[in-house]
């Protein structure tokens, strides 16, 4: 079995990764994508602490909390993403570019 | 059936004949433009006062168990309103009514000519009878003021009647603003009480530091200051000084108003105040002294005003401002009477020449109206001869002058007289009481003399200038006929039945009294006094004098243009430069002030404000470029707040032992 750890600096570097790219990059489209990259660490945080949890308490069986909380965060991801990308597409339309540098009229 | 308890409909007849004058189409109006609604409200409220009148006359009277409705309910304390009919208001009553109803009549001749606005005039007119019943009835300080407030308002339409004019107009506000410093007074006095008490109704009130069993008790300095504040309210409404100089120039209203509001009823109302709170009066010497000497001094100041005005008008104004304040004298005496000796006979004299002048007064005023309106103009100057003309005017007018000048056995005579010997007999309490008597002895000479000069210069010699006079029609001479009948007989009230000394003091007599005299010995007591002799004496010197002057014709009057004379018939003309100084005082001292304080908002006040409001959008503008719209540089200020927030939590919480 893996140890926790492991699966916690992943899901850091995953997220380190997700944030530098939500920071960094001016396309939308793949500031969106950083964003489901940080929501994916937080999912392999869940599955890694659901299965902690079991190996920690090996008396209560195989508890499957986390990775249903798992499954219900891939489905909100699916749904924002399609929110996502219709917002963008909207944006496009109005001001023909995604790029967030140039996305800025809501301001003083 | 109680009539008494059916007397707070007397004002909601008149108050209906305002719904509907103010409120009908105009074809419905009938007669005049409302005049027929006008004798209807007026008139229904006159038969209810008479019977109401009747019954207390009869020895009735609804005081503290009067029935009460509940108006207000204001934390643990309910505001009523009720009725309270004694003596006093049935004496009002009286007046309000004969006057209101025939002045309603009289208006039918008098606003002929005005066309579409007499239904404005008789709306206001209907109103202001319906409130001043509501003022005479009223149970309570509270509902008194109310009451108070709207005669002032209906006093401010009315002689704004004629808003074009502009002298009309500025005469309204001045009316309005001057009775309003009175107000002030008044109300602070019964906040004041209120405080100490807890209550306004006259039942309670009254009830005052008399040592029976619940009554309220108030400091003496408290009970002094609020009685005299509460007479400041009567100085202001009835005009005494140094707040009297509205009242001449009230005159730009109608006549028919003046004689119902400025000089019958509504400028009562101080008097009717200062005898209403008498229960409490009579318990603070100090406010008896200081309305006696306020009354005092008014008479004079405003009889020599008379001397010299020369429109018609403002001689009966100043005259109505000059009799207050006898009545004001007697009342401050009186209260001293009673302080000392248990003695009512200032109170009594005081209300008798209450009823008295309301009703010569108004009979002065409708003659002048009468007068008026046959030559067209105020200005006495331009009269003279008009007794050919007008018969019925000029007699009834001459009535009415020997009434005011105190000719026996006219009605003036016997109240002026009673107010003159109380004076004189409150002087062995009090020296300034005989002071006071000399200034009054004073005002009936002038009195006399101002009131014929007036006749003369009216009625008698040769026309002096072009008019076609002509008698008033019917309608308005026979409501002068009524009340020269009146100003006539209403003396002889003193010797009706018990006479009207005995009536008069039953509402004070349960607080203070005992015993009183028979009619008998009031007339006994009358003519062999002395000082009627020498008061009778003055008033016929004062007629011959005006005679002499005005009359008979090698009377040289330029005496009056030259010298010290020529300084004092200026003095007198300019009304001894009260009003100029009150104009001065506005314009320049307050006016200079108020620049002062405007100076103070602009710089300091609004500076201070706009100040702040500059500093918040200075700081605004610096932290609002931290708002970029750029949505990356959002999430890596959120992201370093948790790193920080992070770093808080695992570092610094466990350093610190938290």
């Amino acid at each position: 079995m893996i140890p926790i750890e492991y699966w916690l600096i992943l899901s850091s570097l995953l997220l380190a990764v997700g944030v530098y790219g939500v920071m960094t990059r001016r396309n939308a489209i793949v500031v969106l994508m950083s964003i489901e990259i940080m929501l994916n660490a937080a999912n392999i945080n869940l599955v890694a602490f659901s299965s902690y949890y079991s190996s920690l308490h090996p008396t209560l069986g195989t508890d499957a909390t986390g990775q249903a909380f798992a499954l219900f965060s891939i489905a909100i991801a699916a749904a924002e993403v399609a929110v996502g990308l219709a917002i963008l597409l909207s944006v496009y339309r109005r001001y023909q570019t995604i790029d967030v540098d140039k996305i800025n009229i809501l301001r003083w | 059936m109680d009539v008494l308890q059916y007397a707070w409909l007397i004002p909601v007849f008149p108050f209906i004949a305002f719904i509907l004058i103010a409120l009908m189409p105009k074809r419905t109006l009938g007669w005049e433009d409302g005049w027929g609604y006008g004798i209807a409200g007026a008139g229904g409220a006159l038969a209810l006062s008479f019977l109401v009148i009747w019954e207390v006359m009869n020895g009735n009277t609804l005081t503290e168990d009067a029935p009460r409705t509940t108006w207000l309910i204001i934390g643990g304390y309910e505001v009523t309103f009720g009725i309270w009919i004694d003596q006093l208001a049935a004496l009002m009553l009286l007046v309000v009514s004969i006057v209101g109803t025939l002045v309603v009549v009289y208006s039918g001749g008098y606003m002929h000519a005005e066309g579409e606005t007499r239904r404005r005039y008789y709306a206001e007119i209907m109103l202001f009878i319906s409130v001043m019943y509501g003022l005479v009835i009223a149970d309570n300080y509270l509902q008194m003021f109310i009451f108070w407030e709207l005669v002032g308002l209906c006093s401010y339409l009315l002689i704004g009647f004629w808003y074009q004019k502009p002298s009309a107009a500025s005469a309204a506000k001045r009316a309005f603003i001057v009775t309003r410093v009175g107000d002030i007074m008044f109300m602070a006095g019964i906040i004041l009480l209120f405080k100490y008490v807890g209550n306004l109704d006259f039942a309670v009130l009254f009830d005052v530091n008399s040592g029976a069993a619940g009554a309220p008790t108030v400091p003496s300095d408290i009970l002094i200051l609020s009685t005299a504040l509460i007479f400041g309210g009567a100085i202001g409404k009835s005009a005494q000084f140094p707040l009297h100089e509205w009242l001449p120039d009230a005159m730009e209203g109608p006549t028919t108003v003046s004689a119902l509001i400025h000089a019958a009823t509504m400028v009562k109302a101080g008097v009717y105040l200062t005898a209403r709170t008498y229960p409490l009066l009579v318990q603070t010497p100090e406010s008896l002294l200081f309305a006696a000497v306020i009354g005092g001094v008014t008479a004079l100041i405003a009889a020599t005003c008379a001397l010299a005005a020369n429109d018609i008008k403002r001689v009966l104004a100043y005259s109505t401002i000059s009799q207050l304040g006898y009545m004001i004298l007697g009342l401050g005496a009186g209260g001293y009477l009673v302080y000392h000796l248990q003695n009512p006979s200032g109170y009594t004299a005081a209300t008798f020449h209450l009823m008295n002048h309301a009703f010569f007064k108004a009979l002065l005023f409708l003659c002048a109206g009468s007068v008026i309106h046959a030559v067209g103009t105020n200005d006495m100057r331009l009269m003279g001869g008009l007794r050919k003309h007008m018969k019925i005017t000029s007699t009834t007018m001459l009535i009415g002058a020997l009434a005011i000048a105190g000719v026996p056995p006219l009605s003036g005579f016997w109240s002026k007289d009673e107010v003159l010997a109380a004076v004189y007999h409150a002087g062995d309490l009090d020296p300034i009481f005989l002071l006071l008597w000399v200034l009054g002895i004073a005002t009936a000479f002038m009195t006399a003399f101002y009131m014929f000069r007036m006749w003369f210069m009216t009625f008698a010699g040769k026309a002096r200038s072009d008019y076609h006079a002509h008698e008033s029609p019917r309608i308005m001479t026979i409501p002068l006929i009524i009340l020269a009948g009146l100003a006539i007989t209403s003396g002889f009230a003193l010797f009706a039945g018990d006479g009207f000394k005995a009536f008069m003091e039953l509402p004070i007599e349960e607080h203070v009294l005992a015993g009183h005299e028979s009619a008998m010995d009031v007339a006994v007591e009358i003519f062999t006094d002395p000082l009627t002799y020498v008061s009778l004496a003055l008033a016929v010197v004062g007629i011959l004098l005006a005679y002499r002057m005005y009359y008979m014709p090698g009377f040289d009057r330029s005496v009056f243009a030259r010298g010290t004379a020529g300084t004092l018939q200026r003095a007198l003309e300019n009304r001894w430069y009260i009003s100029k100084f009150y104009d001065d005082f506005a314009c320049k001292v307050w006016y200079g002030f108020s620049l002062v304080c405007d100076a103070f908002d602009r710089r300091v006040i609004d500076g201070a404000v706009n100040g702040f409001s500059y500093l918040g959008a200075s700081i605004g503008g610096i932290i609002r470029k931290a708002q970029s719209g750029n949505v990356q540089r959002y999430a890596s200020l959120i992201i370093l707040g948790i790193v920080i927030l992070l770093a808080f939590l695992l570092f610094v919480v466990p350093w610190g032992g938290w």
